[in-house]
């Protein structure tokens, strides 16, 4: 459908190179762990957007999928053993349950129900997590996975790769007819029953393939860190991923996943301020919202490159 | 017995005064405020710096203290809600973002130590042979008082009539003259209001931390949900089945699932019924 | 020759309010029938179930010999019947064209291979051509009307239902769609079941016309005897003493 012009694939092989090739250059372990965490929320915002983006149905319990499939990878290194490999299938099989107990009762809810009755479902799961945590370690969690790979600049590579595969996907999904119905769900749903269209189906397909990637996402994520708790359940979670997406420009999917890393890197940056580094994100969805609704990212890119398209 | 009965019945006065305010606030001007746990917190921290910082009296800390929170909830709504109307899901993320705003900065300013309000009633009553501290009562009655009170001034005010007419239609309550903004910003404030008085009656016996807001604020938002948002009557019907229903689960089984009850009632009734008990533009 | 529909006895009740009681009546293949009524008569609702988007609380429906029942709007699509609204409501945010290819995904639609084509086509069949580049906010009112009948077009429906089609036009554009609503029914094959308040033009299209008032039926025939129907004329203009005593 909408064709993707060379300039944007260009950029694309520009940003992933300078991605790729700097922490050899900077030689720093401490760089690839930070933008390992930087490409792992990239996989979370661009799964995000193309569900959220598209519909406009935005979900406000995203953690419950990056939850789960942290968890799988977290209960399948730590009490059966298994190989850490083993955790991609799983987090992602994981996550699609879970997005389709959930989603069937909730998508046919209102714009707002929908993202609380998720929020709620995120939130449950958290709990869940402290009640027994005899079984999933409680406010710790669960530690001592192994990692996939020996060498962190490999995994990082490893990381980075299912990154452009993620985009890739969900950028030719979202330019497809499967994006254009979603945005017609978006549109009006009423008109979309009208035209023939199985408006539940694609919804619930959405909702299960942006999960599918959040999942894949926390397994990586436990295996970077090696240990998985609670917060990865919680609404600052969350949060954070729809910042991330609304910076990038809602919608366009590859703004999510950059913008995904330059507020990670800031994040990062920021540590010095400690304690207000929340507030500032916070501050900075306030000042998005009145001031760039339609994000940075996306429309810089956009307005930079008009003359080559 | 009597014991669940009482306490069950001032969890329920208390978060049934947070969830009037906040199903006011929507059902006048279809906000759907996630800062209103925010009022609560200010409200009790309020009161704290009040009372253990500038030394005021209790008598003059508690309604300075709602009136300071009254008037953050109008300003919260006159510039960073107002602007974003147009879009629930806006609304919804911005007033989100406050209540994150306010829980850092309450953790900022003051850390995470947990604050102490000295009481109003330091007595302890014996009611039936179960012994409940004056607080707590004085919390129920006032919470019942405030309920009766909104109820009230809605109904057979001239103000509370125009609150009617701006929640049944802002356009049409326009034409006929009634200054809508100004009544979003009366009926903030008295939403921000209930929130911050909670707030105060319960900090004396109630933890005051930074992230207190959380927790009464699922719970309230659990309540309107499950009356009907917009409605006060269903959520006061509601505030006592799932206040009972909470102090019954943390007695046969355990504390920490209490906040589940208030969790899995929301998505039970978004699933069976959206629209709540008594929900649906349902009149207060 | 079996009706391409069959409604018998549909009723709905909202509650203590009935909306549409006891209505019953057949459409054969290839006729266009109007369906006449004041404001309130249950027109739309009874629209509304026909196209699943309300299901009757008694009665039945049946079409191309199959019933009915409990299906979802995108389901009836599916099968056959197509619909417009009152209130257009296109996709925002999107060109015409690819307005139309959404409904080209439909099942029903879905066997030709290049979507864009079959939608072009359609939009050069309803006087859109070669606008489909336009973005839908900026189109007027007339225009939103043929997209909304390109749209339904799409699904290749066997029975086209519209909504007021003229609502809301101005006098230019009712001819020029009556015309297109004609040459449709003409070209496509289609049976045509239409609500309509402006009696001129919907006098001249249909061929059929089923009256109702207070959510009943309360004559069907062809336009010149319903004009002269006196409970229709009751309905419309109310009894000839009402009408001395207002005077």
């Amino acid at each position: 459908m909408k064709r993707i012009s060379w300039i944007d694939i260009a950029g694309g092989i520009v940003v992933v190179a300078i991605l790729a090739l700097a922490p050899v250059f900077a030689a720093s372990n401490y760089l690839t762990g930070v933008l390992t965490v930087c490409v792992i929320y990239g996989i979370w915002a661009s799964s995000w957007d193309f569900m959220s983006g598209l519909t406009g149905r935005e979900n406000f319990g995203h953690s419950l999928f990056i939850g789960a499939g942290a968890y799988t990878a977290g209960f399948m290194a730590t009490i059966w053993f298994t190989n850490p490999w083993y955790s991609i299938p799983a987090s992602i099989v994981v996550a699609v349950t879970f997005s389709l107990i959930v989603g069937f009762p909730t998508l046919r809810l209102r714009g707002p129900y929908f993202a609380l009755a998720m929020l709620s479902a995120s939130a449950i799961l958290q709990r869940l997590c402290l009640i027994f945590w005899e079984y999933t370690g409680g406010e710790e969690g669960l530690y001592g996975l192994d990692p996939m790979m020996r060498s962190p600049l490999h995994y990082y590579w490893f990381v980075l790769a299912i990154l452009v595969v993620t985009v890739i996907i969900l950028t030719l999904l979202a330019r497809s007819h499967w994006g254009l119905l979603l945005r017609a769900i978006r549109g009006d749903e009423a008109t979309c029953q009208a035209a023939g269209i199985n408006v539940t189906f694609y919804k619930i397909a959405a909702l299960a393939i942006s999960a599918a990637f959040a999942g894949l996402g926390g397994a990586l994520y436990a295996h970077y860190q090696l240990q998985v708790s609670p917060p990865l359940f919680s609404v600052v979670t969350s949060i954070t991923v729809i910042i991330m997406c609304y910076v990038g420009g809602i919608g366009s999917i590859y703004g999510a996943a950059i913008a995904a890393i330059l507020l990670t890197l800031l994040t990062e940056m920021l540590r010095g301020f400690g304690e207000y580094r929340l507030w500032i994100y916070t501050l900075t969805l306030i000042l998005i919202l009145f001031f760039l609704p339609n994000g940075m990212v996306a429309p810089f890119w956009r307005r930079l490159t008009e003359r080559f398209r | 017995m009597l014991q669940i009965l009482i306490y069950g019945a001032v969890s329920s006065a208390i978060y049934a005064m947070l969830a009037a305010g906040f199903t006011l606030i929507f059902g006048v001007a279809r906000i759907l405020n996630l800062a209103h746990g925010s009022f609560y917190a200010l409200g009790a921290y309020a009161a704290y710096v009040l009372t253990s910082v500038l030394n005021f009296p209790l008598f003059i800390a508690a309604p300075l203290a709602v009136l300071f929170v009254a008037l953050f909830g109008v300003v919260m709504e006159r510039f960073l809600v107002r602007p974003l109307r147009s879009s629930q899901l806006a609304v919804l993320m911005i007033t989100l973002a406050v209540s994150l705003a306010v829980e850092q900065a309450l953790f900022i300013i003051f850390g995470s130590e947990y604050r102490n309000v000295p009481s109003f009633v330091a007595e302890k009553l014996t009611i039936g042979g179960v012994d409940i501290g004056g607080q707590r009562l004085l919390a129920l009655v006032m919470g019942v008082l405030v309920l009766l009170l909104l109820w009230l001034f809605i109904q057979r005010t001239r103000l509370g009539a125009a609150i009617l007419a701006v929640s049944q239609d802002p356009e049409a309550a326009q034409y006929m003259g009634i200054p809508t903004n100004r009544i979003f910003s009366i009926v903030m404030a008295i939403s921000a209001g209930t929130a911050a008085l909670a707030g105060v009656l319960v900090s004396p016996f109630l933890t005051v931390q930074p992230t207190m807001g959380l927790l009464p604020m699922v719970k309230a938002f659990a309540i309107v949900i499950v009356g009907g948002l917009g409605s006060i009557p269903g959520s006061i019907i509601a505030s006592l089945i799932l206040g009972y229903s909470e102090t019954i689960v943390a007695y046969l089984i355990s504390t920490s699932w209490t906040e589940l009850v208030s969790l899995v009632a929301v998505v039970i009734t978004l699933m069976i019924r959206p629209s709540g008990i008594l929900g649906r533009r349902a009149a207060f | 020759m079996t009706a391409l529909l069959e409604v018998n006895d549909v009723t709905k009740r909202f509650g203590g309010l009935t909306a549409v009681k006891g209505v019953t009546f057949k459409l054969q293949k290839g006729e266009i029938t109007g369906v006449l009524g004041p404001n309130g008569a249950g027109k739309t609702t009874l629209f509304n179930m026909l196209t699943g988007f309300m299901q009757p609380t008694a009665g039945t429906v049946t079409f191309n010999g199959e019933p009915l029942k409990n299906l979802a709007p995108y389901q009836v699509v599916n099968r056959g019947m197509a619909r417009t609204f009152q209130l257009c409501r296109p996709f925002v945010g999107m060109n015409l064209l690819e307005n139309v290819v959404v409904a080209c995904l439909s099942p029903r639609a879905n066997s030709d291979k290049d979507k864009e084509d079959r939608a072009q086509h359609l939009l050069e069949q309803v006087g859109l051509g070669g606008r489909g580049s336009e973005p839908v906010e900026t189109l007027p009112y007339g225009d939103l009307r043929r997209l909304e009948i390109a749209r339904a077009l799409a699904t290749r429906p066997d029975l086209l239902l519209l909504d007021e089609p003229f609502a809301g036009l101005g006098s230019s554009e009712i001819e020029p769609l009556a015309q297109l609503i004609k040459k449709l029914h003409r070209e496509e094959h289609l049976t045509i079941l239409l609500i309509e308040h402006k009696l001129r033009e919907f006098m001249a299209l249909v061929s059929r016309v089923i009256a109702m008032n207070f959510g009943e039926v309360i004559a069907i025939g062809p336009p010149e005897e319903i004009v002269k129907n006196p409970k229709v004329i009751e309905a419309y203009i109310g009894k000839t003493e009402d009408a001395h005593a207002s005077a």
